[in-house]
């Protein structure tokens, strides 16, 4: 009797755990905390239709999920999708013409409307409008065919030819199209949209909650999603000086920054409660060698001479006296940062002037004149080094130009703004209409994918028949545009991951891309805040993870 | 009076039209704003050909002139790149009060500047109150007691204030009195914005986060009025009229007050006419630093982006503001000196 009094009270005291946890489950979640994050530059509109900016799209992992999220190893994380579309899995049809995304069926708009596949139907008509003025139509307009809601909650999405570049360029946002339909219906455009501005209904672990234009952004947990946020809020203040965002984040005034330069590390640092971290983005500063027998210097049209030109600067020492080394090793290939495309067997072009020496001498480029710089036919080995004009840059530029002339290579270095700098080919762009033999800056692909083919592809050469050519450089190789064109199409992992090994290792034998650093972004994140895991590809992925400790009363 | 204020604005109309003209004629050189929409990733070549069109921005000069001017409600664009214009124009012109929308954030340039404008003004005006007080105080001691100890201790102090670059100053202040003094242990002040978000928008944040700020510009700007001051108050103090009021009895703070500042503090209140205009247009310097959001950083943030639309809005704002505000001026003036008559 004893005993049957004993287990039906743990039976008891057992259910009522269980009922209470179940009622806890229930019950809204609590948010306590607020995590502050300094941008230098505020965003032009929250609407992705809107802006490209990066400053922009990475508050999107607070209130406006897509498909999936990238984590700290940029491998995606389902949001909006139950899986990532395989062949496996029926996800990626045998040609490669058709991908099927799963939507999950829990997930519902901060306003409590469910997420359907009309939404992601919505979203492309509005890219693809011509009513709407959308910063990009990048990659719909070339790729895809159309957008169809097969079920509520099954989105197909059909491809004119396989697009290796899926993953990290579609619907990675979505529109609610029960708050913007009747907007574009009653206005004929969502140029003027009060979401733009103040979008109230979004998806993800926190809510819009106001933006003061010039000031600040403020995300609410939200309450209606399914990986319920523990902070309280999100607060983004707009901090457009750099050594201003240096003191807010010593003094403990922001939990989180970015855009900081290396040589800040060690101040960050100092007192202990900052920890600064690099993640990159797929940024890598590198040069980009003209080779256009139409534009380019005659000596930069021979590979000899133009491993010549890498050999003969040490980039080893300007990582060390310029930047932090450890931070900015220098780079090889245009994909080092771009895991795992970036092809691990090359090692840097070593620092080698008297093989750079010979080089030349072998390939003609010899003093005739004794003017200290090489010639050959009466044209001297005078090289057009361009880039824009931040500051440090300019100071690359400068010992380049000492090194050089060891070997008796000129330097014409050139600084244009970067708005002219990228400028088209009609708009007198100077990389576009190759006025330079080399071009420095930081590129990335579609990062975490690595897809930029059309940089080196024959068809994308830049002329004034084709002004929109994207190949600023005239590469046109046989092999390297087989090779590019073929992993444009080739949608499985490993195997392309091959075809970029191969081209770059193309790349390396004919020196089209010298990298000077690694360029990650540097984060810095108080210990106040707790949790935080940056991704290069979505920084703030896991931002329903974080703690933050509650306000002293 | 009237009459006067009726020509003078009539004079404006022509004036206003001038500088709208050489305004949008100089921003033709400040570079391409679809080149810079996308900040780190450049826009590809044909969303940005698409872009220009959209944006009327592959149009002549002329024509966005007067698209800006007296909009394009009547024509018809070519939204669809097929050749053959379709969509109804949207824009109002800026005489039928469109001031147009910003190129890069897509939104009523208007509604951006009233965004910004009150935050600046509370900084503008609270400083412009600490730099007439002070330097009126600081000016006027120094008058009354001309290559004192004080005298020559605040004329030094003048030319270091004067002197110093604004940014340089800001960050000094910011690292002493909101970095080092937190770390000191001592009570201190905050680094940027305008409150702090764990505590919320009060005015006792707001009073806190304006000390730096009004502090920086009050710097700056005291070293020269105050000096200003002291000139005018001690050629003043030279008159006949001075002096007669002293021979007659006058008690000395009596000749001060009566007779020296009221005569001193004409030229004081032509600067200070010629200033609030200025005040509109915020401080770009100092907005920047203490990540301030008013009109001038919006100024400084949108000539980076070549957005001419906004820059015009901004300009032609604080144009206007000039030519109303040196109206008010003369107006003033001849309210406070009876020898001047504005007919």
């Amino acid at each position: 009797m004893k005993r049957n009094l004993y287990t039906l009270l743990s039976l008891a005291v057992l259910a009522s755990m269980v009922l209470a946890a179940c009622g806890g489950g229930a019950a809204a979640p609590t948010f306590t905390g607020t995590a502050t994050i300094t941008f230098v530059q505020e965003p032009d509109s929250l609407s992705p239709l809107y802006t490209t900016m990066w400053f922009s799209g990475i508050t999107r992992d607070f209130w406006l999920k897509g498909m999936w999220s990238f984590d700290e190893n940029n491998q995606p994380v389902p949001e909006l999708a139950t899986e990532i579309p395989t062949s496996e899995n029926g996800g990626i049809s045998a040609d490669g013409k058709t991908i099927t995304y799963k939507l999950r069926d829990d997930v519902t708009w901060s306003d409590g409307e469910p997420l359907t596949a009309d939404d992601f139907v919505f979203t492309y008509d509005m890219i693809m409008s011509d009513k709407n003025v959308v910063q990009s139509r990048y990659p719909y307009e070339d790729y895809i065919t159309s957008v169809t809601a097969t079920d509520e909650h099954t989105v197909t999405v059909a491809f004119s030819e396989p697009f290796a570049a899926w993953l990290t360029t579609i619907f990675t946002y979505v529109l609610p199209k029960h708050v913007l339909q009747p907007v574009f219906d009653a206005e004929g455009t969502l140029d003027n949209a009060a979401w733009n501005k103040a979008p109230t209904v979004g998806i993800g672990p926190f809510a819009f909650s106001e933006w003061e234009s010039g000031s600040h952004v403020i995300f609410k947990g939200n309450a209606n999603w399914v990986k319920p946020a523990k902070l309280e809020q999100v607060f983004i203040r707009i901090v457009p000086d750099d050594a201003a965002q240096e003191a807010a984040i010593i003094a403990g005034d922001t939990d989180i920054g970015v855009f900081l330069s290396s040589d800040q590390i060690a101040k960050l640092e100092e007192g202990g409660a900052v920890d600064v971290v690099a993640v990159s983005s797929g940024y890598d500063e590198g040069w980009f060698l003209n080779v256009n027998p139409d534009t380019a210097h005659p000596a930069m049209l021979d590979v000899n001479v133009r491993k010549a030109i890498a050999l003969a600067t040490d980039r080893f020492t300007i990582v060390n006296d310029l930047l932090v080394a450890e931070v900015n090793p220098v780079n090889v290939t245009f994909w080092d940062a771009t895991s795992p495309y970036g092809n691990p067997d090359l090692e840097p072009y070593p620092y080698d002037p008297e093989e750079a020496k010979r080089l030349l001498d072998e390939a003609g480029w010899v003093d005739s004149n004794g003017d200290g710089t090489r010639d050959k036919d009466g044209v001297e080995l005078v090289l057009r080094y361009i880039t824009n004009t931040r500051e440090l840059r300019k100071n690359v530029q400068a010992v380049v130009q000492q090194q050089w002339s060891l070997v008796g290579i000129g330097a014409d270095l050139q600084n244009h703004s970067s708005d002219v700098y990228w400028n088209g080919y009609n708009d007198g762009g100077p990389q576009a209409q190759g006025l330079y033999d080399i071009a420095e800056y930081s590129s990335v692909g579609s990062f975490p994918d690595p897809e930029a083919s059309a940089n080196w592809l024959c068809s994308e050469i830049s002329s004034a028949d084709n002004p929109d050519g994207a190949n600023w450089q005239g590469v046109c190789i046989e092999e390297l545009d087989a090779l590019l064109q073929q992993q444009a199409v080739t949608l499985d992992l490993d195997a392309r991951v091959v075809l970029y090994h191969q081209i770059a290792q193309l790349m390396y034998d004919e020196v089209l891309y010298v990298g000077i650093w690694k360029d990650p972004d540097l984060w810095s994140v108080n210990s106040r805040l707790q949790g935080v895991k940056l991704s290069g590809a979505s920084p703030f992925w896991n931002a329903h993870e974080w703690t933050a400790p509650a306000p002293a009363e | 009076m009237t009459t006067y204020i009726l020509r003078r604005l009539g004079q404006a109309v022509p004036q206003l039209f001038i500088i709208s003209i050489i305004l949008f004629a100089l921003m033709q050189s400040f570079g391409d704003p679809v080149a810079t929409l996308g900040a780190r990733t450049p826009p590809k070549p044909e969303d940005k050909e698409r872009l220009r069109r959209m944006l009327g921005l592959d149009q002549p000069v002329y024509v966005q002139y007067l698209t800006w001017l007296v909009g394009n409600d009547w024509q018809k664009l070519d939204m669809d790149g097929d050749g053959v214009p379709e969509t109804p124009g949207p824009r109002k012109g800026i005489l039928r009060g469109d001031f147009g929308n910003s190129l890069v954030t897509r939104r009523p340039v208007l509604e951006m500047i009233g965004d910004r404008l009150p935050n600046t003004l509370l900084l503008m005006i609270t400083a412009e109150i600490v730099i007439i007080g002070l330097s009126l105080a600081i000016g006027l001691y120094s008058a009354l007691r001309p290559y004192s100890f004080f005298d020559n201790f605040v004329t030094g102090l003048s030319f270091v204030g004067f002197s110093m670059p604004v940014f340089w100053l800001a960050l000094s202040l910011m690292y002493l009195f909101a970095v080092n003094f937190r770390r000191w242990g001592l009570p201190y002040l905050p680094t940027v914005g305008m409150f702090d978000p764990q505590v919320g928008k009060t005015p006792w944040e707001l009073i806190k986060h304006m000390v730096l700020p009004v502090t920086t510009l009050a710097i700056i700007s005291i070293a020269g009025y105050s000096r200003f001051v002291r000139a005018s108050v001690l050629e003043v103090l030279g008159q006949d009229y001075v002096r007669t009021a002293r021979a007659k009895g006058v008690r000395a703070m009596a000749v001060v007050w009566q007779h020296a500042l009221p005569n001193a503090a004409l030229p004081f209140i032509t600067l200070i006419g010629l200033d609030i205009p200025f005040l509109l247009a915020g401080a770009v310097v100092t907005e920047r630093i203490f990540a301030w959001p008013g009109t001038g950083r919006l100024f400084l943030d949108h000539t980076e982006r070549a957005d001419f639309p906004m820059l015009m809005g901004i300009l032609m704002f604080i144009a206007l503001a000039v030519v109303v505000f040196q109206i008010i001026t003369d107006v003033v003036y001849s309210l406070v000196d009876p020898r001047i008559r504005l007919n």
